[in-house]
């Protein structure tokens, strides 16, 4: 028995915290707000969540739109995110262009641009995206920039002590020493990321989670709001799920660093 | 006389300074190496010898002077792949396995795959450590990286090794090992090394000749041909010559600090 919990100490950790925090939601839905208008049990939602699956199946298009969303603005992000904060760090002149707009748009909050992009982009898939990408792009562009820039200058000297041509030297030393800056990059983009699709679908959409959550909220139909919640909580965990199987599979010789 | 295989001539190296005047690192080096020669710089700290030693590969540009290889004069980074580097700090790249450090350099000079996966496995098992090939660096000790490092300098088979204080991070232990697997690996290839220390003792075990650089701006201060046969091992430290040496060299540096105005201004 102890053996077994020495084996899988981390695990049962995790299990335990999560249930410790429904019990405590249960108790404070049932027991102390004991008013189902304000707040439902995790049971109720779970009831909710099944009913809405697997009997009228009414999420699905919610989680294929936000879902969508996302994934094209995240696409997006990295497609201009990444070269651009390579070129920043490899060309002075880059970076100084760049800079002042990159920290400008980067503190700006986001939610602030929502109304001008769905003016500019009417209330399509276009302006949901770019808000989606305008929240996951800096994140990954500015870990970009500066992972090639903290790298080792002893690994550039050793490329040059090899004689090794400049693409040789991207490709070879900067590159793979910027891989682990990047995956931090597109961890921090993927909360942003999903708030941007909370913050999208609540300007003048028809579909999606966030749709859901708004709507939900404006008729007080609490146990649909927190199944909206809980289907972005979820949405969250896969995603950290999928970049720490990408992390693996991208960078093995760090394995045995974080364990 | 040959052509020696390295010559320094009237080397200088210098900075912007804080002011108008530029910050001299060395200047007035003027150094000749014949093939298959073992040359220690030793000097106080701050005089310039990493510095030098990165102005001889083309890593940093001279200020003054000419460095000729072969009787070739050299023209910084660009140029040919004739000296392999040793780095302080092991510098082997973390994503790459030990086979695959040692193979960087040999992928430069576009060698053909299996040939080279030949000659890094060789070199690999020159500096002992055949069995870790699929290691990553994070796997080995700190004694083990400096040999990967060791490998990968030897593995593009340089006209000059050069070292710059390969086992100054190491403990005082597997420091004195790796001083032995050095003279080891230097009698099978017989490379011309040029190797940079503080440590005095190592220089002399090591080299066939100690070279001594004055305090900043760092010049070649004094030279001393090392009267010890080959092969060493770490009795020879207490031979009266070896010990006679140290002395020497040791005062001329002291000599230097206090002309430099005292330790705490080093």
């Amino acid at each position: 028995m102890l053996e077994l919990y020495k084996k899988n100490s981390p695990a049962i950790h995790k299990l335990l915290s999560i249930m410790c925090g429904l019990a405590v939601w249960h108790v404070l839905a049932t027991v102390i707000v004991a008013d189902s208008s304000f707040l439902v049990s995790p049971l109720a939602v779970a009831a909710k969540s099944y009913e809405m699956l697997f009997q009228t199946a009414e999420l699905y298009p919610h989680l294929l739109a936000s879902s969508s969303i996302f994934f094209y603005g995240y696409l997006l992000s990295i497609a201009a995110g990444v070269p651009l904060g390579f070129l920043m760090a490899l060309s002075p002149a880059v970076r100084d262009y760049v800079h002042p707009w990159m920290t400008t748009l980067y503190t700006t909050p986001r939610i602030a641009f929502a109304p001008v992009l769905l003016l500019w982009l009417g209330i399509g898939a276009g302006a949901k995206v770019a808000i989606v990408f305008l929240g996951c792009v800096f994140p990954i562009l500015i870990n970009s920039y500066y992972g090639m820039r903290v790298v080792n200058r002893e690994f550039v000297e050793l490329a040059r002590s090899f004689r090794l041509t400049r693409l040789a030297l991207f490709w070879k030393i900067l590159l793979p020493a910027s891989v682990p800056f990047i995956l931090s990059g597109l961890r921090l983009a993927l909360g942003r990321g999903l708030t941007g699709v909370a913050i999208a679908e609540w300007f003048g959409a028809t579909e999606g989670l966030g749709y859901l959550i708004f709507f939900a909220g404006q008729t007080l139909n609490v146990p649909v709001l927190f199944v909206g919640v809980t289907a972005f909580a979820l949405l969250g965990i896969l995603g950290f799920e999928i970049l720490r199987k990408v992390e693996e599979i991208a960078t093995p010789w760090r394995k045995k660093l974080q364990t | 006389m040959a052509i020696p295989i390295l010559e320094l001539r009237n080397l200088g190296r210098e900075v912007a300074g804080r002011g108008a005047e530029p910050f001299v690192i060395f200047n007035g080096i003027n150094l000749t190496v014949r093939d298959g020669e073992f040359v220690s710089i030793v000097g106080p700290s701050g005089c310039g010898k990493t510095t030098l030693l990165r102005v001889i590969n083309g890593l940093l540009s001279p200020s003054a002077g000419q460095i000729f290889v072969d009787g070739k004069e050299q023209n910084g980074a660009d140029g040919e792949l004739l000296m392999g580097f040793v780095f302080q700090g092991a510098a082997l790249l973390p994503w790459r396995t030990s086979l695959n450090n040692v193979l960087l350099g040999l992928e430069g000079r576009k060698k053909n795959t299996p040939d080279a996966q030949a000659i890094a496995r060789k070199y690999l098992d020159l500096v002992g450590l055949s069995g870790f090939e699929q290691h990553y660096p994070h796997e080995l000790s700190g004694g083990m990286q400096q040999r990967v490092n060791l490998a990968r300098a030897l593995a593009v088979d340089p006209k000059i090794l050069l070292m710059d204080e390969p086992f100054a991070s190491l403990d005082a232990q597997t420091r004195s090992f790796m001083q032995l697997e050095l003279l080891r690996i230097w009698s099978q290839t017989r490379k011309t090394v040029i190797f940079v220390t503080h440590m005095i003792s190592e220089a002399i075990l090591l080299s066939d000749r100690v070279v001594v650089l004055s305090h900043r701006p760092g010049r070649i201060r004094s030279e001393f041909p090392v009267p010890l046969p080959r092969p060493r091992d770490m009795e020879i430290k207490s031979d009266r010559r070896f010990v006679e040496l140290e002395n020497t060299v040791w005062k001329l540096i002291e000599e230097e600090v206090k002309a430099a105005g005292g330790f705490a201004k080093l």
